[in-house]
């Protein structure tokens, strides 16, 4: 029970990772649904340069930077030149998983070097997550960046006449929201599942995303979220240990992503938005032109 | 920065101009502002004040011309520049972050905030700056919470807790209720006495301007054509100044039968969009050949009135009669066919679609009826002709039907939209602020309209916030508050203060009055 | 911006001609060709000679050419279930699962009359229609999942069609492998094989009912958008959905129909590769590979505007782009994925270019 639960919270702590970047960004009034996209780059640049190197901690460096690259890209293109974040998040994603099948395959394969050191199984990362989790919030809430960011989400035009600069908010939140993704895809390339494959994440980027529309941008309750699918991941690989001989082990692969279905819609319920109200951001997906 | 001495020049404008594709918004304005001051500045729409004011509050960068603040010339680059100066702004669409606290609003870009935010200091900051105007507010509501006139508190708060020593306010009346505009002018003439300045920009309301200001300054089409001392003034010689002729306000009430009922609304409730009570136990009715007003400052249930009467939104309770048949639960595009229009209040964004062209708009109202379309298939032939003869009907000012509405003037589009609906003959018109953001002549015309309408016998549901629109049209008027009627009363005997008071809440002073 | 006494400016663009579209269209698909020629100097070959060979074999190689044209009907019919939802204003990227459940449903027909164990005589005439229509209603199936959400609870359709792509890659994966109902006899992870007897006609190695049905479906799905009136309310609900809603276009017709179209058409494009492809007639081991090429169908549907005709000769330019990547990548010794590298390339070059239709570029001369 012990192995599962920390196979779990090791996989919850990619989820929360990337969601934290998300959450950053769509507070700040900017969608990137390119996660994956960016995750791929961050585990693809990171495993390379780890294997190449021979360095583990340039490894996340570079993933981490690749990250911020891929964040500043959707940065120029949504914010300077107020495109659509819908289509340039698509193009993140596509380029993301287009260019890491080019870069990555002569790499594929084990990644060969030793294992960054566990609690009982327990990836330090978990941590990494814990403290990111509390940090955002605390930021969100207590700081005047925090302050600066919300406002900039909600309604950047109140925010630039109270002396606010927009659109320098929106780029460094999107910049270090592309970070964490690259962080979180780097996570799981040399810790998580250190073996390249071809769009290795599959699907854990669009699982992030849909763990930000869960957590209300709260990143407790996000965190939470990440910790379930975490488990859900879990049980979806190793079904036998927990219900055995019921489906194939190809239908228990569908396990999580029905289930994000099922708690993307419980969700959207009128019967949910009107008990725990609607805290998305309300200039979400705008882009904001100063006239 | 040195003492400000009552009467001291704070703010000067010289030659200031600002040029635009085919207009001179501002021509050459020079003015002068003093501290403990109350100064107007008057204009109709689209005389250059909304451009003025971006400029003077650094939003807008004039073309020429000079500003100078506490004698020094100064060049904004944003509002920033602005605020650190001195000077403040109070914007008439409130500027505040509706999902934010009162507190929150306050500080946000506020250049001494520290990078963790002292709230509870802030706090006791912004209470004594309450005391001193007698404010009363919780800072720590969320401001979608608050009325209109605590939201344009937190905004006078905020501008004076960062130190502003010029108030701008963008027509700083136009949604209070009576009483609270009564608040707001005690507290700017306390604010004189503190040596602030107060340069009001109004567009009517002339009464107020000559109760409270000192000086006025009118702006026509981009020039200054007049600098006043209130007391020389009169609202006669202002309205004459601000629209260059004599101003006549005569509407032809045509004398038509009162018939059978169209509408009738018993006990009906809805939400609003945050599930939120919106109205409540609404009973009334409308009868063919008559409008029925509803007076009331935006914001006051309306809306969502309309949509539930319209099938956008639905009743929580009660229902609804059309001709004698119950539509509670028929969609809104059944209510279409039987013979409902609705003339929505954001033209734009509801009432067309910017990226069609004329005669696509006008297909809103008629793709689905057979006679345009058989077969799924449109008939666009006959879609254009109609489109054709309702714009030489109504006087759209268009090049031709393929132009896109959104190439459209304000005027032209209410007209375009009042002829989509008003060519499907209905029964019942619910027009929602139909006059609201027009031109004096686009207004009369709609006003016409709706009489004409009145006159073939329509039942007209008549909402508006313009209390003079309502009293001139109507037949019977209801005074809405909170989401409730206050009452109803008949439109040709009822006193304008009776109404004013009760569309502010005010029951048992109306009756007094 | 100042250049040498010219003023540089942006101006905002209300809207743009179909030659404009033209214009931007072709020089942002130069431009991602441009970029992938780094991709080729890295790697050590000279991008002309490799584009030589890439465009030579997709469009005049007897192989090469049928493959293209093949994979251009599977990228044409990937199109269409793009644009009919974000005409609405709404995005499916969900066909690679559409177009799974359209491939299962078709074979499944297939299945159903025997085609698996016996590859008894059956009558193409009756089944290879009942699979296309199966292949239509399987895709048409997995559309409505995010059409009902999106319209019924406002479900992000994005990630929703997202979480139907992966359910349905592992679908496909229990129904063909390890013994599921569909597996080849060959037992190598692969569906079964149709019997010819059910074989789509092959004309010069191209599955030429398919393609008849794509163009026609272009025509059609142009008509639909230009003159009637389900078209018209798709346009209104995309450009305004509060509009729209004003005149009384139902949500959750617009966004169950748009869906349950687009989802149709995905599972065509199922059926049509790998029901017809000559020497496939099956789902393949790497059915995940044509999931990805389905991906094609976003660029194009965003490219063409969400024109049906104009989307023509975009899924033939990218069919020859697939087909002569896979090829020069064999040739000329490059690592895997070098059409994958352009795909990626090609939708962010694209996503750049989309400021040009918005903005214009305009030089004033000092005065």
């Amino acid at each position: 029970m012990w192995e599962f639960w920390v196979r779990s919270l090791n996989a919850s702590t990619i989820f929360a990772l990337a969601a934290l970047g998300e959450v950053v960004g769509q507070r700040a009034g900017v969608m990137n649904v390119g996660v994956e996209g960016a995750m791929l780059f961050g585990a693809t640049i990171g495993f390379i340069v780890a294997k190449t190197t021979g360095s583990l901690l340039l490894g996340f460096f570079a993933g981490i930077a690749i990250g911020a690259v891929v964040g500043l890209l959707h940065a120029f293109f949504t914010i300077t030149l107020h495109g659509d974040q819908v289509v340039n998040g698509m193009g993140i994603w596509i380029l993301g998983f287009g260019l890491t099948t080019y870069i990555g395959s002569p790499y594929a394969g084990p990644l060969g070097m030793s294992r960054i050191p566990t609690i009982s199984g327990l990836s330090p990362f978990f941590i990494v997550a814990l403290i990111f989790t509390v940090a955002i919030w605390f930021v969100f809430f207590k700081t005047n960046w925090g302050l600066k960011i919300r406002s900039v989400g909600e309604n950047p035009t109140v925010a630039e006449v109270s002396g606010v600069n927009v659109v320098r908010t929106r780029y460094w939140s999107v910049i270090f929201s592309g970070a964490m993704m690259g962080f979180a895809g780097a996570v799981y390339a040399l810790d998580y599942n250190p073996v390249w494959s071809y769009n290795m994440l599959m699907g854990w980027g669009f699982i992030a995303l849909a763990l930000v529309f869960f957590s209300m941008w709260n990143p407790y309750i996000l965190l939470s979220g990440a910790i379930l699918f975490g488990a859900l991941w879990q049980v979806s690989l190793n079904p036998e240990s927990l219900l055995p001989h019921i489906f194939s082990r190809y239908i228990w692969r569908t396990f999580p992503f029905v289930i994000t279905i099922i708690i993307l819609v419980i969700m959207s319920t009128h019967w949910f938005s009107s008990r725990w109200g609607a805290a998305k951001p309300e200039a979400l997906g705008q882009p904001y032109e100063k006239d | 920065m040195t003492e400000i001495k009552h009467g001291d020049i704070v703010l000067q404008a010289r030659g200031i101009t600002k040029r635009y594709p085919g207009l001179v918004a501002n021509d050459h304005i020079d003015f002068e502002i003093r501290a403990g001051e109350i100064h107007a500045i008057l204009g109709e729409n689209g005389a250059g004040k909304t451009t003025l004011m971006s400029i003077l509050f650094g939003l807008t960068r004039p073309d020429e011309g000079e500003i100078f603040v506490f004698g020094k010339k100064v060049n904004f680059r944003s509002p920033l520049d602005a605020i650190d100066l001195g000077i403040g702004m109070v914007h008439q669409t409130r500027k505040l972050i509706s999902a934010h606290s009162v507190l929150e609003n306050i500080l946000l870009g506020h250049p001494r905030a520290g990078a963790i935010l002292d709230l509870k200091k802030t706090a006791e900051e912004v209470k004594a700056l309450c005391d001193v105007y007698g404010y009363k507010i919780d800072l720590n509501t969320k401001v979608w919470h608050l009325s209109e006139g605590e939201k344009q508190m937190v905004e006078i708060l905020k501008a004076l807790y960062r130190g502003a020593k010029i108030l701008i306010m963008d027509e700083p009346t136009s949604a209070l209720a009576p009483p609270e505009t009564k608040k707001l002018l005690e507290t700017i003439q306390l604010m004189t006495k503190n040596e602030l300045a107060i340069v009001p920009f109004i567009t009517h309301k002339l009464p107020i301007v000559l109760s409270v200001s000192q000086r006025v300054t009118v702006l026509r089409r981009g020039k200054i054509v007049a600098r006043l001392n209130t007391a020389d003034a009169t609202e006669q010689s202002l309205a004459m100044e601000m629209v260059g002729r004599e101003v006549i306000f005569n509407l032809e009430r045509p004398d038509v039968k009162i018939g059978k009922p169209v509408l009738q609304v018993e006990n009906v409730s809805a939400y609003d969009d945050k599930e939120y009570w919106a109205t409540r136990n609404i009973s009334f009715e409308v009868r063919e050949g008559e409008i029925f007003g509803i007076a009331g400052v935006s914001g006051n249930g309306q809306q969502p009135l309309a949509e539930v009467l319209a099938g956008l939104r639905k009743a929580s309770t009660g229902r609804v009669l059309f001709r004698g048949k119950d539509v509670t639960n028929l969609s809104s595009l059944e209510r279409w066919k039987r013979g409902i229009g609705y003339i929505p209040s954001e033209q734009r964004a509801v009432g067309s679609i910017g990226e069609f062209s004329l005669v696509e708009n006008l297909l809103m109202s008629y793709y689905y009826d057979d006679l345009f379309v058989k077969w799924g298939m449109i008939d666009a032939k006959k879609v254009r002709q109609l489109t054709q003869e309702l714009i030489e009907e109504y006087g759209v000012a268009t090049p031709s039907p393929d132009v896109k509405a959104r190439n459209l003037s304000g005027g032209n589009l209410q007209k375009m939209i009042l002829a989509r609906v008003f060519s499907r003959k209905p029964r019942l018109i619910i027009a929602n602020l139909p006059t609201q953001g027009l031109d004096v002549g686009a207004m009369e015309f709609v006003q016409n309209k709706l009489l004409e309408e009145k006159k073939a016998g329509a039942g007209i549901l008549l909402i508006s916030e313009d209390l003079d629109e309502v009293m001139a049209l109507s037949d019977r008027i209801a005074p809405m508050y909170e989401g409730e009627f206050m009452d109803i009363l008949p439109g040709g005997s009822a006193q304008r203060e009776t109404v004013g008071a009760l569309m502010a809440g005010h029951k048992e002073k109306a009756v007094g009055a | 911006m100042k250049l040498a006494g010219y003023t540089l400016k942006l101006e905002k663009k209300a809207s743009f001609t179909g030659l404009e579209a033209i214009v931007i269209s072709v020089v942002a698909i130069l431009v991602a060709l441009f970029l992938v020629g780094f991709i080729f100097l890295q790697a050590g070959v000279d991008p002309a000679k490799g584009y030589q060979a890439m465009f030579t074999y997709a469009f005049a190689n007897p192989f090469g050419a049928p493959l293209t044209i093949n994979r251009a009907v599977f990228i044409l019919l990937s199109t269409f279930a793009f644009i009919v939802p974000i005409r609405a204003g709404l995005w499916n990227i969900g066909m690679s699962g559409q177009l799974y459940f359209g491939a299962l449903t078709a074979f499944g027909v297939a299945y159903v009359f025997g085609a698996r164990t016996s590859g008894a005589n059956l009558s193409g005439a009756i089944v290879i229609p009942l699979m296309i229509v199966g292949g239509a209603i399987g895709g048409g199936l997995a559309g409505a999942i995010p059409g009902v959400l999106k319209g019924k609870f406002n479900t992000n359709e994005i990630v929703v069609t997202m979480m139907l792509n992966f359910i349905g890659y592992w679908v496909v994966a229990h129904m063909i492998k390890e013994g599921g109902p569909f597996m080849g006899s060959g037992g190598e992870g692969e569906g079964f094989k149709l019997p010819a007897s059910i074989q789509a006609p092959i004309v010069s190695g191209v599955s030429v009912l398919t393609l008849v049905i794509a163009l026609l479906l272009a025509v059609l799905l142009y008509v639909l958008f230009t003159r009637t009136r389900l078209g018209y309310q798709i346009r209104a609900f995309g450009l305004s959905p509060a509009a729209a809603r004003y005149a009384g276009i139902s949500p959750f017709q617009i966004a169950l129909i748009t869906f349950v179209i687009g989802g149709a058409l995905a599972g065509l494009a199922g059926y049509h590769y790998f029901g017809t492809t000559p020497n496939l007639n099956q789902i393949p081991k790497n059915y995940g590979d044509f999931g990805d090429m389905a991906f094609y169908g976003i660029i194009c549907g965003l490219i063409s505007q969400g024109n049906p005709l104009a989307a023509i000769p975009l899924a033939l330019l990218f069919g020859g782009l697939t087909s002569g990547g896979r090829y020069v990548q064999g040739k000329l010794h490059l690592s895997y994925g070098i059409d994958y590298a352009l795909l990626g390339v090609l939708m962010i070059t694209l996503v750049a270019f989309q400021f040009f239709f918005r903005y214009r570029v305009v030089f004033k001369k000092e005065s």
